[in-house]
């Protein structure tokens, strides 16, 4: 399991799905942290890396756009793959804009998820 | 009928002033105006090609009738020819438009000019009359304004077709977080059951999300459900004398129970304000104006409740000092499926307004937006009438 272990930021306004997430990840054995918006999730990347940020789209403050421009910016945790997770239509071309690696489609099954975050490192993906 | 100007004519008027035959021949000539004149009782005296043209009768048909022969029977009945003549005779000049009568009956839209004629010493000896038939030109004018009209009509079609567009896609988007929620919550249980973690606190937990999000979903249902209704239907009020400034305190204190909301609504009242109205409903209409109030600011900013008591009604104002109202919004901002578009990232259908209003206006009051004191945040006011209407 520590093989697979990973630091996982996930970035969701909606409190439920946030707490769901971290905890569905956390279950798989991975290092989870949360925030609400954009702004939130920058304050986690200050002396935290992690491997992989789950990254809704629409979120107050702070949405998906401007956190990954800040991002860039600041030089932060530039290694991070990034999964977009939203109900949004065209996520397709929101991965081209943001430079993702990934998206899940709201609503989803935890398998899909866990499964996300898998591939992104298996040796064959 | 008339004499066309020979060669030598032509010639004559070209070398010298013209004379009262030329003019004679000249108002003869034209085609597109019908020129006469009347005596001074509207009889007509002369005729031209253009009244003719205009009008069918020949001059020999025409001279010596009566002028209302062109007005149709309703305009004669009303005394509309003697009055434009009287007109003409005292002011020196009258000009109309109406609807005249041509020799077979038919009917053409004429622009009138009829002018009093006077010797130098000032006596009445008749009129001239110009009419001219303006109605293909009137029809080129209905058919344009037809056309504009339907362009309009597309416009706002279309229009309204983008805007439930648009709705749908808030709907869907809105409705698959708490699907996602519920999905995930319910997965996760049966997760922690097979890595054996299923304590009680995590089954409380996972249910306590569940709930959470049946209730979010159950009350987006109700909402779009209102929505429908009150597009279509009057709302059945059952009105009871209500107390405003008791409501406003309860609703009030539903919101500051939520911890990040403790000491963040200042509500300043009398100590009651009494009108006939349907309770639940204006719960309803308060309960979404300090909603949207906290939603759209900051958090720990102050949203302040306002109620006055006026001698015909209560005014009750909700102010916040969040993102603000633009004014292109102002216009749209209590219909159904619209919002600010300083406002898509705040969750939910974009329809407390439009539910508001219709409240609002279903019990004979009104409410208005407008930008903050200071302009900052923004300012919803509501007035409610004492009585039923």
């Amino acid at each position: 399991m520590s093989g697979r272990q990973k630091r996982i930021l996930v970035v969701e306004d909606d409190d439920t799905l946030r707490e769901t997430l971290t905890e569905i990840l956390r279950d798989e054995g991975h290092e989870v942290r949360a925030a609400a918006h954009g702004h939130e999730a920058l304050g986690q990347l200050d002396g935290w890396e992690p491997n992989v940020i789950l990254l809704d789209l629409m979120m107050p403050r702070m949405d998906a756009f401007a956190f990954r421009t800040r991002q860039r910016e600041l030089g932060i945790a530039a290694g991070a793959r990034i999964v977009v997770v939203s109900a949004a239509r065209d996520l397709e071309s929101a991965v081209e804009v943001l430079g993702a690696d990934a998206w899940i489609a709201k609503p989803f099954r935890l398998v899909e998820v866990v499964d996300a975050v898998d591939r992104l490192f298996s040796p064959t993906g | 009928m008339t004499t066309e100007p020979d060669r030598t004519t032509a010639g004559q008027i070209a070398a010298q002033p013209p004379g009262e035959e030329t003019f004679r021949l000249l108002i003869e000539a034209v085609q597109d105006y019908a020129i006469f004149l009347l005596d001074r009782e509207g009889y007509v005296l002369t005729w031209n090609r253009g009244a003719e043209r205009a009008k069918g009768y020949t001059a020999s048909e025409i001279i010596g009738r009566h002028f209302s022969t062109f007005y149709t029977p309703e305009e004669r009945d009303a005394g509309r020819p003697a009055w434009l003549l009287s007109t003409a005779a005292e002011v020196g000049r009258v000009e109309d438009e109406g609807w005249r009568v041509r020799k077979d009956g038919s009917h053409f839209w004429a622009d009138v000019i009829l002018t009093a004629l006077r010797t130098e010493s000032g006596t009445l000896y008749g009129f001239a009359k110009i009419t001219r038939d303006l109605t293909e030109r009137r029809a080129a004018e209905e058919q344009h304004r037809t056309l504009v009209a339907e362009q309009h009509a597309r416009a706002a079609a279309e229009d309204a077709l983008k805007a439930r567009d648009r709705f749908l896609s808030i709907a869907s988007h809105e409705l698959k977080t708490p699907v996602a929620t519920l999905q995930l919550a319910a997965e996760s249980l049966l997760r922690a059951r097979e890595l054996g973690r299923l304590d009680d606190a995590r089954i409380e937990t996972g249910l306590g999300r569940i709930l959470r999000s049946t209730e979010r979903l159950g009350s987006l249902v109700s909402e779009l459900l209102d929505v429908t209704r009150l597009s279509t239907d009057r709302l059945a009020l059952e009105r009871q004398p209500t107390d405003v400034v008791a409501l406003v305190g309860e609703v009030a204190g539903r919101f500051s129970d939520v911890v990040e909301n403790e000491e963040r609504i200042r509500v300043d009242a009398p100590e009651s304000a009494v009108v006939m109205a349907d309770g639940s409903r204006l719960d309803q209409v308060f309960t979404n104006l300090i909603d949207n109030a906290l939603k759209y600011s900051p958090s720990g900013e102050p949203v302040s409740v306002i109620v006055a008591d006026k001698t015909d009604g209560v005014t009750v104002s909700v102010v916040d000092r969040g993102i603000g109202l633009h004014a292109d919004t102002k216009a749209r901002l209590f219909e159904a499926f619209s919002r600010g578009d300083n406002a898509s990232h705040v969750p939910g259908l974009g329809l407390g307004l439009f539910i508001t209003h219709q409240i609002v206006a279903q019990h004979g009051g009104r409410i208005d937006a407008d930008v903050g004191p200071d302009d900052t945040g923004s300012l919803f006011r509501v007035w409610l009438p004492r009585e039923a209407e």
